[in-house]
């Protein structure tokens, strides 16, 4: 076993009302590669964030070649040998393979660019990690997984001694994740520290060494790979007491009509031959990691999206859904994660956003009917306590719960009967979040509605679905019923790859 | 200043416009204290200046008002003074040189303004440019249209006693300035449009946030082109008004009326981002602007000095309209 190069140990941070990190330790080797693991939000980001100084810590030391340092930004921890390759490539398609790896350190010749010398170190470094790739090449020519080795190049160029690798397989193929594996292991031979995070329970039995698992912010333990199984792992991802109270059975009575019903939809790389049914009155759950899909799929069945192929029924009956109208039409709402730049107009009131999913039943002859408006309006914001000074207020003026509930307003004035919440109380405080999952069961019990919920909050899901579908890299990998899923399970499907 | 921020008289025109007013205001007495110090002779406190510059704001206002309606969808239109030079000088040419009946160039003058407001809205919203290249695009192409159908030439419209000159009435009729009358006729119709009716509910929410607005069902597509069609639509009106005034147009000319017709909507509130439009203020903003050439003309400088004025009011008012904003968010 490698001599510790690197040890981080009880870190905090705290970020208003969020406790991201909490007592943290972790340790890297020399020469091994240590798996980062855990569900989204556990703070693996953050804590790679702290380690290479983009965020300062609250508390707690990090110790690296034996002396403790404090980075403030990441320029100093690269410069002393620590860097990370991003999940998303930071890239300038532009300009030529040496002159990315080069950027902002670029050779110079007297005042010009010596573009000669910087293909030449380029071609240095790909020797080193044995990969065969043109520096003169335009990056924007190269494949995602070559892009991949470049972020990879540039990062050794900086002379690293501790490589972070951020979900870096996401977008390769099986054959260029086989090339990754070796530069890997070749890193490795270098004696390089080497913090891989991901998802994918097979690379991490491949390619690691140990394992790391964080929790809701917290150091669960570290498992030797070898001697682990991928059932111990995900139980130490999952194994968090769930204090609310989570759905025991299906609420839907057994003869609830399918309502809503996708069939083989494909739209990209993250919508492959997905499948699902939407009964009356049923609070559907999307579970899945990051990344997985599942906002694409509801995206591209409201239209929002264009799609490649896939039928969808309303009522058994199969519609066409090009464009958002359609959906809207069909009497379907989409009230997205991103509310302030997806679901509301924030420099317009409140009564301004209800109605304008369907303005054209609130006017009278050319004119907008002020008074049917604002009337509706009212009857919306008592129905939903939306809590504001009075209709007339702009939206941006209101707390992130009573904004969901002004799109929420948007969608019951249009009358829709699906509504697709993706990650309905995401930045939303904990009363709040207590006040919309109130709300969504209303609306499926006394109004009626059906409703899809897409969340990353295992818990959430627990809680508030009937019915749980899960997703894994742009496929459908399960379906359950709430009386049988676990944690485990979902987390089982939502790491599975076929 | 918070009291009578909150007054409803002041609540209901705005509080920056009420500034404008007196910014009007001091304007004139400015113009009338400094025109006879700096030019001997001259007097600016006169009906035939009065009258003068009032020809200045009914075809600025009239773009201004059009040009505010694509503001508000959040997008720039940098082509209204050449296209309304095009309209123009080919209705004019029209009339002048193949005798077609006055009242169908009139209709010709606001059907080219409209087909170019058309080109410059189908371009933006359907074809996804940025209405800045496109409409920069356009620009060229109303200048180089109207020198092509001319040859060159500038086209005179009839004056004052001849036949087919009634036209002229449009802008004053027995010393009564009936072009004010009509600028606020349309303007009332345009703020009704823009505040009391979907289409211009939607053309503000798309300035505000377009994908939201989408995402809502909403086909923002058409709304978009709409904007820029009424804007088009506003400038062949706007040249009706330029040749009732002076009735002799020049091909190749035209573009710094866009940055006047710009000031003026930028100084009446109507902000660059989109979402927040007022045609009053733009009204006003014409009137400002037409008062300082008049004035700067006056005090016997020559007209540069209006551009330069014109450079930086939109620079002072679109920094204050981001301040403002900032200061919200």
């Amino acid at each position: 076993m490698g001599e510790v190069i690197l040890t981080m140990k009880g870190i905090d941070k705290s970020f208003p009302g969020v406790r991201a990190l909490d007592k943290v330790d972790l340790e890297v080797r020399k020469g091994e590669v240590l798996a980062l693991m855990g569900e989204n939000g556990a703070g693996k980001s953050t804590l790679m964030k702290v380690l290479t100084g983009i965020y300062s810590k609250d508390a707690g030391t990090i110790t690296y070649e034996g002396r403790e340092v404090t980075y403030h930004n990441p320029r100093e921890a690269q410069a002393d040998g620590i860097v990370i390759v991003h999940q998303e490539l930071n890239m300038m398609g532009h300009l030529t393979v040496a002159q990315n790896i080069f950027i902002g350190r670029e050779f110079k010749k007297g005042p010009f660019i010596d573009d000669k010398k910087m293909n030449e170190e380029a071609e240095k470094l790909f020797k080193q990690l044995n990969i065969d790739i043109d520096p003169k090449a335009t990056m924007s020519e190269l494949t995602v997984g070559m892009q991949q080795m470049c972020e990879i190049a540039k990062a050794i160029s900086h002379e690293a001694k501790v490589i972070i690798f951020d979900e870096p397989s996401a977008a390769l193929t099986e054959a260029e994740i086989e090339r990754l594996f070796e530069i890997i292991r070749s890193l490795k031979k270098q004696q390089m520290g080497i913090v891989y995070i991901s998802h994918r329970m097979d690379e991490i039995k491949r390619i690691t060494d140990r394992v790391s698992v964080m929790r809701d912010g917290a150091y669960v333990g570290t498992l030797i790979t070898e001697e682990c199984t991928k059932d111990d792992i995900i139980n130490m991802m999952v194994g968090r007491v769930i204090y609310e109270d989570p759905k025991t059975e299906s609420q839907v009575p057994e003869d609830a009509p399918v309502v809503l019903k996708v069939d083989h939809l494909n739209a990209g790389r993250m919508v492959r031959d997905v499948s699902f049914e939407l009964r009356k009155g049923e609070i559907l759950g999307f579970a899945g990691l990051m990344g997985a899909g599942r906002t694409e799929t509801l995206r591209a069945v409201f239209g929002a999206d264009p799609k490649e192929s896939g039928e969808i029924f309303l009522n058994g009956k199969k519609i066409e859904i090009k464009r958002p109208q359609d959906a809207v039409k069909a009497g379907i709402g989409y009230l997205s994660e991103d509310r302030k730049r997806y679901g509301v107009v924030l420099q317009k009131t409140i009564t301004e956003n209800s109605t304008l999913a369907c303005l054209e039943e609130y006017v009278k002859g050319i004119f907008i009917d002020g008074r049917k408006e604002r009337k509706v309006t009212k009857k919306y914001v008592d129905l939903l306590k939306t809590k504001t000074p009075g209709i007339d207020q702009l939206v941006m003026n209101l707390s992130g719960g009573n904004q969901q509930k002004v799109v929420v307003a948007k969608w019951l004035v249009n009358n829709c009967d699906i509504l697709i919440f993706d990650e309905p109380t995401r930045g939303i405080d904990v009363g709040a979040k207590q006040e919309i999952y109130e709300l969504m069961n209303k609306l499926v019990k006394e109004e009626g509605k059906s409703i899809i919920m897409i969340s990353s909050e295992m818990t959430e899901i627990l809680r508030m679905s009937d019915r749980v579908v899960v997703m894994c890299e742009g496929k459908k990998t399960g379906e359950l019923d709430i009386a049988e899923v676990t944690q485990e399970k979902i987390m089982n499907l939502a790491t599975m790859r076929d | 200043m918070e009291k009578i921020k909150n007054n409803k008289v002041v609540k209901a025109i705005g509080f920056n416009r009420i500034i404008l007013i007196g910014v009007i205001i001091l304007l004139y007495l400015i113009f009338a204290v400094l025109t006879p110090v700096l030019h001997s002779g001259a007097d600016f406190v006169t009906y035939d200046r009065f009258m003068s510059a009032l020809n200045y704001a009914y075809f600025i206002g009239f773009m201004a008002l059009g040009v505010t309606f694509v503001i508000a969808t959040g997008g720039i239109d940098f082509s209204v003074g050449p296209v309304m030079f095009a309209s123009a000088l080919i209705s004019g040419f029209c009339l002048m040189k193949y005798n077609i009946p006055l009242p169908v160039c009139l209709i010709i003058s606001l059907l080219i303004g409209l087909a170019f407001g058309t080109l410059n809205g189908y371009f933006v919203a359907y074809r996804f440019l940025p209405s800045f290249i496109t409409s920069m695009a356009s620009m060229q192409i109303a200048k180089g249209i109207g020198s092509v159908f001319t040859k060159t030439q500038s086209v005179t419209w009839p004056g004052t006693g001849n036949a087919n000159s009634w036209y002229r009435y449009l802008v004053k009729w027995n010393n009564i300035p009936t072009g004010l009358i009509i600028l606020i006729a349309v303007a009332v119709i345009c703020a009704i449009v823009l505040n009391k009716t979907k289409a211009g509910r939607y053309m503000l929410c798309i300035g505000s946030n377009k994908e939201a607005v989408r995402l809502s069902g909403v086909n923002t597509k058409k709304w978009e082109m709409l904007a820029y069609m009424i804007c088009g639509l506003m400038v062949g009106i706007a040249a009706i008004f330029y040749v009732g005034a002076y009735t002799t147009v020049q091909p190749g000319l035209g573009d710094t009326f866009n940055n006047e017709a710009i000031a003026a909507c930028v100084m009446g509130g109507t902000s660059m981002a989109g979402g927040l439009a007022s045609i009053l203020g733009s009204i006003i903003g014409a009137l400002i602007v037409a008062l300082m050439q008049e004035g700067i003309l006056a005090m016997g400088f020559t007209i540069s000095y209006q551009y330069v004025l014109t450079g930086i009011i939109v620079l002072v008012a679109v920094t204050a309209d981001i301040m403002s904003r900032k200061r919200k968010s």
